[in-house]
């Protein structure tokens, strides 16, 4: 048991984070635990030993997200996120060999009937509704063969953990984990679902994505209001899209789309595989080398081409809505791989963090506008160029004016006031506090490791970064907040609350663009 | 604990894998992967400290970080609010922290903490209330140092009151969006009864209602030593951290000894039909509901395998029937509830749209009823004993974890070996055993249903299952807004006034000879941007159609009330406007002097006179009326009868607002005296202003002008 001679002196903590090399905490204890190979196949394997109980977790990141959607087939990324879940040729299903015939029926049909749905001349109304009888008819039948949520029972009777996925606009992830005697079965299952995935259930799962889109964003005012931001604030780029997708592309992409798509991206070249727990590399290596092995060799899907042009014009999006009002502001910044991402990190948590933030003591404390408040970063990604994100929720009786007002002082104070010494050294101690309380979780490591792999190509930038924000000067911060934050550089987009009884005023519920030039 | 801290053995290591590694076989059936047996593994035990005061502390050691993170449970919890103040117990858990203490206010707190990356939180739940810590260790004296501040000495400071009722004002506001919420929130009330404070919910007056004694008190009657568990984890030594502890809190003088009254509840069951009408929707959020157990209870345990089981992951009954059966449930779960002190409800949600709401129902209620009727088979028994056992591992995968478990045993009265025993209770659970609790604890006759949803859209009435009993959630309104008495005397008076203000308007034959009419003007809207002018022409057809064209620099629209419903049509579709806009609509033309004065005679109108208010130069006398949901205030003119102004209240998303109409320019139309000047100000601010060109009566209306346009067709 290590025992750590207790340091005095008031800057106590800071020595103890520059002194153990024998604790868990920094760079150098976690290049002994941690083991990286690329397979033969391309796919990275990270793996990360930390014995405190007989479990572990696991991180699949997958170098693809809404942006490498064309346009067309938005929503597909997250599509197959819902696909990685029905199984594979042998989990989900009752005879396969019957499946695979009976989906092969489903594709052909639902593709006759959506060509004849979509003749603009000489469509005829009986044959599509013929066509969608047989189509239906045949999701029928192959639903029969199906064994529901097979994938997942297996991992809850083995005792599995926190099973779950995310798709963004960058990325996406799978995860859960694992009492430590389940690594051969995890194995079998987390690759197969990449070797063999099956698309069955497609067109059902599809309603189910509708539904989560008409739930998420369509009935949710701050939802549509950021969607219609997004596609403002970016003219180009992908991140103008939403990651579940237009509603048009969702009601009209395939099973062949899907597959399509992943065939391109889920490719062990564009994968990085993270495993944190009571696992020995030399044990668990083998194992995840004899099943993630069989993923075939692909090559690396090309990286979308188009840049966002620099933004000219500031842009103003205004919903107008029954519900309550909400303020947001978005400032175009470079990507996560600019020199001066440490400074955009700076200022979002010298904007947000806890009750001593400028926004908290400006909007909530001092001018009481807005009930809470909040300004950050890589937003809606961070891989490709993206905003630094300012938004206010007005309080009840305050306007979007108002907090619009307290949001620009704050701004220009950044611009024209240098911050303090203390503040500034508040910042680089919670970003080193709060690395250190990141590591002491499985599940919150193999994020952290593999996303950091997936990347940068290198999990140390996990502690790097850290060492890159403590490099961050008063005169960084200000020479960057006078780069982004000027008028020509942002959007604005706000909710404006339709009073119900006053003469119908505005167009309700509608969106409504004002571009200003 | 760590394994590599010997250099050679990991570079060893990584020369065996640099070697090509045979392949290892791999299975083709999952089944056919061998699971070894799970390493043994002894479950740390924390240290436990009681004090001569009766505080208990527990301390575990965990050197893999250098942090250190405590917390103290406090025995105070939400159930203990007096009725009239429900809500202190949540002020004052976040009070306690951002108030300060007595020497140090909150934001003092806020610096000090901040700089060194700290937190000192405060919290309150049901049952608990919580103090907590987080440091890294180097810091760990000077943060126990405020911990302590804060836990024995806040100042509960006036000027952080508001914001802690803000927001809470702001969650009451907010808490009938969602429809989830409301199922949940109206659940436990029938569950529990509604005055149970494990029901009850703050109310804009009784939050209003707290003050800054009520937090003081309510600090010095609960925080004591001897109503304390306290638990410590981190990198320290538990002998010199017991040495500091009992410094620190040794000489806490113990509490008074008075107990605190257990929270009442409702014991005999209320079942029934219960509906909650929200139009806006086109899913129903279904809940149904009983009392459920006490941990304590012997039963535990094979509840615990029995609602794994019934509601439980993947596997379960209400996932794999009533969720795959195809498009039936887009959510579903439930089972047993337990408190740690007091019962839990037997708990079974159902969310599915509207047209599958009776169906749904039937569904849970099979799947209920099926528990009851026979055990559950060796396969089900198996697969829910394993799901259970296997993730066992997962409630001590830390130090944290378990140290926190530790402290809830230690602080509700449980032994201090729970965990092991769960597992060992858990392991001798037989198919016998599950159908016997479900007997005991599942009980289909004393449900209540309650469904949050769209009656119009059910695939069966809701009285299908019974006597269906519908429930106002109406959010009281803040106090403050009293409505002048009502008396027989003030009804009388209201009653002369009203009807000079009718006569004002035109002679009673020719009011009411008025079927429908048509009003055309410009408004200019004030809109955060400058001033907006719109053609608005409104049609209102008494008693229930309401027309409205409006036409912007961006484009025309039309707003329409019907009796099938509202909606609003633009060129980029048609939207059905919710329920709430709805009735908004309604009362805008019902609000129509012209439509009111033909009520004088209705019972269904009831007018009070009350009291005087200066109107520009006149001083008018003011009207308190009402009809059907519509309430309003008239200014009248005592002199001539002239109706000058209007008020009313709208409850707006931000809270109440206050609309005042003005009225001038009058002139004759057909016999009437109607105003052809509207000035509109909301909450004391100009909101628009109505130039009336044109005002015609009965002019007859088309039908096919209140019914939705056709939509495009698909292309």
């Amino acid at each position: 048991m290590l025992k750590f001679r207790r340091p005095t002196g008031p800057l106590v903590a800071l020595l103890v984070l520059a002194a153990g090399s024998a604790s868990a905490q920094d760079l150098a204890s976690f290049e002994k635990r941690v083991t990286s190979k690329t397979l033969d196949n391309g796919l990275t394997v990270l793996v990360c030993e930390r014995p405190v109980a007989p479990v572990f977790s696991f991180f699949t990141h997958v170098n693809a997200g809404g942006v490498q959607e064309q346009v067309g087939q938005t929503g597909l990324a997250h599509m197959f996120e819902h696909m990685a879940f029905k199984g594979t040729d042998r989990i989900g299903t009752k005879d396969f060999e019957a499946e695979k015939k009976a989906l092969a029926k489903v594709e052909a049909a639902f593709l006759a009937y959506d060509a004849e749905r979509r003749k603009a001349a000489g469509r005829d109304a009986k044959k599509v509704a013929d066509l969608e009888k047989a189509w239906k008819d045949a999701m029928a039948e192959a639903d029969k063969l199906v064994v529901s949520n097979e994938f997942g029972q297996i991992i809850d009777q083995a005792g599995g953990e926190g099973l779950n996925a995310f798709t963004s606009w960058d990325e996406t992830g799978y995860f859960f984990s694992m009492p430590a005697n389940r690594l051969e079965l995890w194995a079998y299952l987390e690759s197969g679902r990449f070797l063999t995935p099956v698309f069955r259930e497609f067109y059902k799962e599809r309603d189910v994505v509708m539904e989560e889109r008409r739930m998420r964003t369509d009935s949710s005012p701050v939802g549509r209001l950021i969607e219609q931001f997004l596609a403002a604030a970016f003219t180009a780029h992908p991140y103008r899209r939403p990651v579940v997708g237009w509603a048009s592309d969702l009601a009209a992409f395939t099973a062949t789309d899907a597959e399509r798509f992943f065939k391109t991206y889920y490719v062990p070249s564009n994968m990085v595989l993270t495993v944190v727990g009571d696992v020995k590399a030399s044990e668990v290596m083998p194992v995840i080398e004899t099943y993630f092995g069989r993923l075939p060799k692909a090559p690396k899907p090309e990286e979308i081409r188009t840049e966002e042009p620099p933004q000219i014009a500031e842009k103003e999006i205004v919903l107008v809505d029954p519900s309550q009002p909400f303020y947001l502001e978005g400032y175009h910044k470079p990507s996560a791989y600019h020199p001066d991402d440490a400074v955009y990190d700076v200022i979002g948590d010298l904007m947000t963090s806890g009750r001593t933030s400028r926004l908290f003591r400006g909007l909530v404390r001092d001018k009481k506008v807005a009930a809470y408040a909040g300004g950050f970063p890589g937003f809606p990604g961070d891989k490709y160029p993206n905003l630094f994100l300012v938004f206010g929720v007005p309080l009840p009786g305050k306007t979007n004016a108002e907090v619009k007002d307290a949001v620009r002082a704050e701004i220009e104070r950044l611009k024209n006031e240098d911050v303090t010494d203390a503040e500034l050294q508040m910042v680089k101690t919670r970003a080193k506090a709060n690395l250190i309380r990141r590591l002491g979780d499985n599940q919150g490591l193999a994020n952290q490791l593999g996303g950091f792999q997936a990347r940068y190509g290198d999990w140390r930038e996990l502690f790097r970064s850290i060492d890159r924000l403590d490099k961050v000067t008063k005169a960084d911060i200000r020479r960057v907040a006078n780069e982004i934050f000027v008028p020509k550089n942002r959007t604005v987009g706000r909710i404006e609350t339709k009073a119900a009884d006053a003469a119908p005023a505005q167009p309700a519920p509608a969106a409504k663009e004002e571009k200003k030039s | 604990m760590n394994r590599f801290a010997n250099r050679a053995l990991a570079a060893a290591a990584a020369a065996l894998l640099l070697a090509p590694a045979p392949l290892l076989a791999q299975a083709k059936d999952w089944k056919e992967i061998p699971t070894p047996p799970l390493k043994s593994f002894s479950i740390a035990k924390p240290k436990r400290v009681a004090l001569p005061n009766g505080m208990v502390v527990l301390l575990m050691e965990d050197h893999e970080l250098p942090l250190v993170n405590a917390f103290a449970l406090v025995k105070a919890g939400r159930r203990d609010d007096p009725a009239a103040k429900t809500g202190l117990g949540a002020i004052a858990g976040e009070v306690w922290r951002t108030g300060g203490t007595k020497s140090k206010t909150g934001d003092e707190l806020d610096d000090f903490l901040e700089a060194r990356a700290a937190k000192v939180e405060s919290g309150i739940g049901t049952t608990t209330a919580s103090l907590s810590l987080s440091c890294l260790k180097g810091d760990f004296d000077a943060v126990l140092a405020v911990f302590d501040d804060v836990l024995r000495n806040p100042e509960f400071r006036e000027e952080k009151i508001p914001l802690a009722k803000n927001q809470l004002n702001t969650s009451i506001a907010r808490r009938n969006d969602e429809p989830m919420q409301i199922a949940a929130r109206e659940a436990t009330k029938l569950g529990y009864g509604p005055d149970s404070p494990y029901a009850r919910v703050p109310e804009y007056a009784t939050v209003a209602a707290v003050t800054r004694e009520d937090l003081l008190a309510w600090h010095k009657r609960n925080v004591h030593p001897d109503r304390i568990v306290m638990g410590v984890t981190g990198d320290f030594d538990a002998k010199e951290m017991e040495t500091k502890l009992r410094k620190l809190f040794g000489t806490w003088p113990k509490g008074p000894a008075a107990a605190p009254a257990p929270a009442p509840y409702r014991k005999e069951p209320k079942p029934g039909v219960f509906l909650v009408e929200k139009d806006d929707v086109n899913q129903s959020s279904i809940r149904l509901v009983h009392l459920g157990i006490e941990k304590k209870d012997p039963d535990y345990f094979p509840l615990e395998v029995m609602n794994e089981i019934f509601g439980g992951g993947f596997s379960s009954r209400l996932f794999s029937r009533v969720r795959s059966d195809k498009g039936l449930a887009y959510a579903v779960f439930g089972g047993v509830g337990n408190g740690w002190d007091y019962p839990g409800l037997f708990n079974v949600f159902l969310g599915t749209k509207s047209a599958t709401t009776a169906t749904g129902i039937d569904a849970l209620m099979k799947e209920i009823k099926g528990l009851l009727e026979a055990p559950p088979t060796e396969e089900e028994l198996k697969k829910a004993k394993d799901t259970i056992l296997n993730s066992f591992v997962f409630r001590f995968d830390s130090k944290a974890k378990i140290l926190r478990e530790q402290a809830e045993n230690e602080f509700f009265g449980f032994p201090a070996d729970f965990l092991q025993k769960y597992r060992s209770e858990i392991e001798k659970v037989t198919a016998a055993d599950v159908q016997r609790v479900a007997k005991k604890h599942v009980r289909p006759q004393d449900l209540a249903i309650l469904v949050v949803g769209k009656s119009a859209d059910f695939d069966r009435p809701l009285s299908s299952f019974g006597p269906v009993t519908t429930l106002d959630i109406t959010i009281p309104p803040p106090p403050g807004e009293k409505k002048a008495a009502t008396t027989d005397a003030t009804k009388a008076a209201g009653r002369v006034l009203f009807s000079k203000a009718a006569l004002a308007i035109g002679p009673a034959e020719k009011v009411a000879a008025v079927k429908d009419l048509t009003t055309k003007g410009k408004a200019t809207v004030k809109t955060p941007q400058g001033e907006m002018e719109l053609g608005i022409t409104t049609q209102a057809v008494f008693p229930d159609r309401l027309r409205s064209e409006i036409q912007t620099p961006m484009g025309g629209m039309n707003q329409v009330l019907a009796p099938a419903g509202a909606f609003i049509a633009s060129p980029m579709g048609n939207q059905d406007l919710p329920g709430s806009m709805r009735d908004e609509m309604l009362k805008q033309l019902q609000r129509s002097p012209v439509f009111l004065a033909q009520k004088a005679n209705d019972p269904k109108l009831s007018v009070s006179a009350a009291g005087k208010e200066k109107v520009g130069e006149i001083e008018a006398q003011i009207l308190d009326i009402a009809y059907e949901k519509l309430e309003v205030k008239w200014f009248v003119d005592p002199a001539t009868g002239r109706l000058l102004r209007t008020s009313h209240s709208g409850t707006g998303p931000a809270g109440p607002a206050t609309v005042i109409t003005d009225y001038a320019d009058f002139r004759p139309v057909d016999g009437l005296t109607l105003p052809f000047l509207h000035e509109v100000s909301q909450n004391g601010q100009k909101a628009q202003t109505l130039k009336v060109e044109e005002i015609r009566l009965n002019t007859g209306f088309d039908p096919k002008s209140f019914e939705k346009p056709a939509p495009k067709p698909a292309s």
